[in-house]
């Protein structure tokens, strides 16, 4: 008796995982690449007073040609690159002792990190301007024993990047710690066994082995804080603002989707870098 | 001269006490094995010595000196660990300068250094691979190589060879002791191997429960257990609970002088101490099935209660399943309350006694 060809069962299969695929690939490409293309092309094309569209870039020269455009863009990117830091700063600590501590006091810690990812972005903007807007809690707290008002954060840059960092903990740390899952324990004492004092052991061992977690939180974050709205919208100054609340506003109070869609593929073209930069950290980590 | 002194160590997890009241001295350039079974305290004893766990109490001197307050950095030990814990992103030569590089010593020495112990553990050129490029047992002398570079005084070694496969573990085992011995370097060595244990120390620490059963010569733990616990966990032993009456130790059908008080025992018999002879109507047992092994046969055998014993043969071909036969054991040890009572190799004279016991 021979063995059924292969060939005989590999069509209808074959179809079958095209069909599997087939719904989600068309969901992308309806809800992902079309808005993307259709953007493009409307903003590549300006319509003309005699309403043709030609090919021009007029509109990236408007942009890159306003100061106030300009202004904006450099305050998303001055907000995204401090956030990040400060998120690096404050997470990579934390997720060092969630990896390596042991007992309750861990646990609590961990809690605590994971508790922003539950707290709407509006809440929290309202807790911040609560807390550290004028007269808020701290202000109060520093008169009740004579001391002078702060100088509050809100609606200056540093109330975006405050609100920020503190949404993004969780998903900072929870990626950090997954990263730090591959620094064997072994590994660690072995670098201590041959002399590796703390500053040595973090810095030798276990930062190389946590790269790709970092690239990543890199591009998540950057990806992230570019479409951030709600913060930036209510903690953040009104002039220069970030992207996001400028792109709003350039479509519904100026009218003008032509100019935010200009706007949405300047910064979808700095999200394709990050995005880029997460994809090669992905590819090394597999090369590895 | 490095010699190390553990005393009266224990270390307690929460509720359990992992090592109890352990005391050892291991002179310099003495390989001691730490044998025991999972579970019986010797990883957290070496982790104790390494610095890597904090005895509850007691003392670690290396040359004389307390290390037990040191963390491990501070520490003159080195320890080769079970899953060779090499660091993927360096290559052979970087894992092995590290610790060098700490001591921030010349490239050139450094290089020497590397150098020369890469070629004692058979690794000479090996230095610009990449340790994932490795086969296990080449990450393993990378991994004592690490160790060896540093000049430690005291050198531990936690079951290194655990994850290599059985002809692996048998070179790497006699390549570990030569160097070992050409270094003259003080080795306190975990494994739960007998067969490592044996065959690589000059003492065995026999332990169980965090406590020492034995420490002694390979040859005298394997000869002469001092516990029953010993005598089972080292090599196949027979062990046989009777009773012991009149100064005979008697186990259905089997009796055999043992001079001590009357009450419970355990009989311990090597498989090789166990002599068979083909036996009638007066058998003390039969044959339930024969090995043969090649340069030797194992006879599986059942007493007429259905105790199974095993005895070693040079000529496996004369037993056949089924077979009645009697026992003539050439050296017997006997237990009670977990406390050696009585050990003889029996001679001749002990043989006419036996024939007296049987008549």
């Amino acid at each position: 008796m021979t063995a059924r060809p292969v060939s005989w069962v590999q069509p209808s299969r074959r179809l079958t995982g095209l069909l599997l695929v087939a719904v989600p690939v068309l969901l992308f490409a309806w809800m992902t690449i079309w808005p993307i293309l259709s953007g493009l092309t409307t903003a590549l094309t300006p319509q003309q007073a005699d309403g043709s569209r030609p090919l021009s870039f007029d509109n990236f020269v408007t942009f890159f040609s306003d100061p106030y455009s300009l202004a904006n863009l450099g305050i998303t990117l001055w907000t995204c690159l401090i956030t990040l830091g400060l998120l690096l700063v404050i997470c990579i600590p934390l997720a060092l002792y969630l990896r390596f501590a042991q007992g309750r006091l861990a646990t609590y810690v961990q809690t605590m990190a994971m508790f922003p990812m539950f707290v709407p972005s509006i809440i929290l903007a309202f807790a911040f301007i609560r807390v550290l807007g004028p007269n808020g809690m701290a202000d109060l707290l520093l008169n009740a024993v004579g001391l002078p008002k702060i100088r509050s954060p809100y609606l200056t840059p540093w109330g975006p990047v405050i609100g920020l960092v503190w949404d993004n903990i969780p998903l900072t740390v929870l990626i950090l710690v997954s990263g730090l899952g591959a620094v064997s324990n072994q590994a660690v004492e072995a670098a201590r066994d041959v002399g590796a004092k703390p500053l040595a052991l973090f810095w030798h061992i276990i930062l190389p082995r946590m790269w790709t977690s970092v690239a990543v939180v890199v591009s998540f974050t950057m990806l992230g804080l570019f479409a951030s709205f709600t913060l930036p919208y209510v903690l953040g100054p009104a002039s220069p603002e970030m992207m996001g609340p400028f792109m709003q506003r350039t479509f519904r109070d100026l009218r003008n989707p032509e100019m935010a869609l200009t706007q949405a593929t300047i910064t979808m073209v700095f999200c394709i870098a990050f995005g880029l930069f997460y994809v090669r950290a992905v590819a090394r980590n597999r090369g590895n | 001269m490095s010699n190390l002194s553990i005393s009266n160590v224990s270390k307690l997890f929460s509720t359990t006490l992992a090592v109890d009241d352990f005391s050892l001295d291991v002179a310099d350039g003495e390989l001691v094995c730490l044998l025991g079974p999972s579970g019986s305290g010797k990883s957290t004893l070496l982790r104790m010595v390494g610095g890597f766990e904090m005895p509850s109490e007691g003392s670690i001197r290396i040359d004389g000196e307390e290390v037990v307050h040191l963390p491990p950095e501070e520490r003159p030990t080195g320890m080769v660990f079970q899953s060779h814990a090499l660091w993927t992103h360096m290559n052979v030569f970087n894992n092995l300068a590290f610790g060098l590089k700490l001591r921030r010593l010349p490239k050139a020495q450094i290089r020497e250094k590397v150098e020369a112990v890469l070629e004692l553990v058979g690794l000479g050129g090996y230095g610009t691979r990449g340790v994932t490029q490795l086969s296990g047992g080449q990450q393993q002398r990378v991994a004592l190589a690490r160790s060896l570079v540093l000049e430690p005084k005291i050198l531990l070694l936690d079951e290194p060879f655990a994850s290599l496969d059985q002809h692996l573990r048998e070179r790497l085992r006699e390549e570990v002791r030569d160097i070992q011995q050409r270094l003259k370097i003080t080795t306190l060595f975990v494994t739960h191997g007998q067969d490592e244990a044996l065959s690589m120390a000059d003492r065995i620490v026999v332990m169980r429960d965090g406590k020492t059963e034995q420490i002694d010569r390979p040859d005298i733990v394997y000869r002469e257990p001092r516990t029953p616990f010993v005598a089972g966990f080292i090599g196949t032993m027979n062990l046989i609970e009777g009773v012991v009456q009149n100064g005979v130790f008697s186990k259905a059908g089997y009796s055999t002088p043992v001079p001590v008080a009357d009450g419970p025992a355990v009989l311990a018999i090597r498989p090789e101490a166990l002599e068979l002879t083909v036996a009638g109507e007066n058998a003390q047992g039969h044959v339930h099935r024969v090995t043969d092994y090649g340069t030797h046969g194992l006879v599986d055998l059942v007493l007429l209660d259905g105790t199974r014993l095993k005895a070693m043969v040079s000529h496996p071909d004369l037993f056949a399943t089924g077979q009645g036969v009697s026992l003539a054991p050439k050296a017997i040890a006997a237990y009670r309350d977990n406390v050696l009572i009585h050990r003889v190799a029996l001679g001749k004279e002990t043989a006419a006694l036996r024939q007296l016991v049987d008549a």
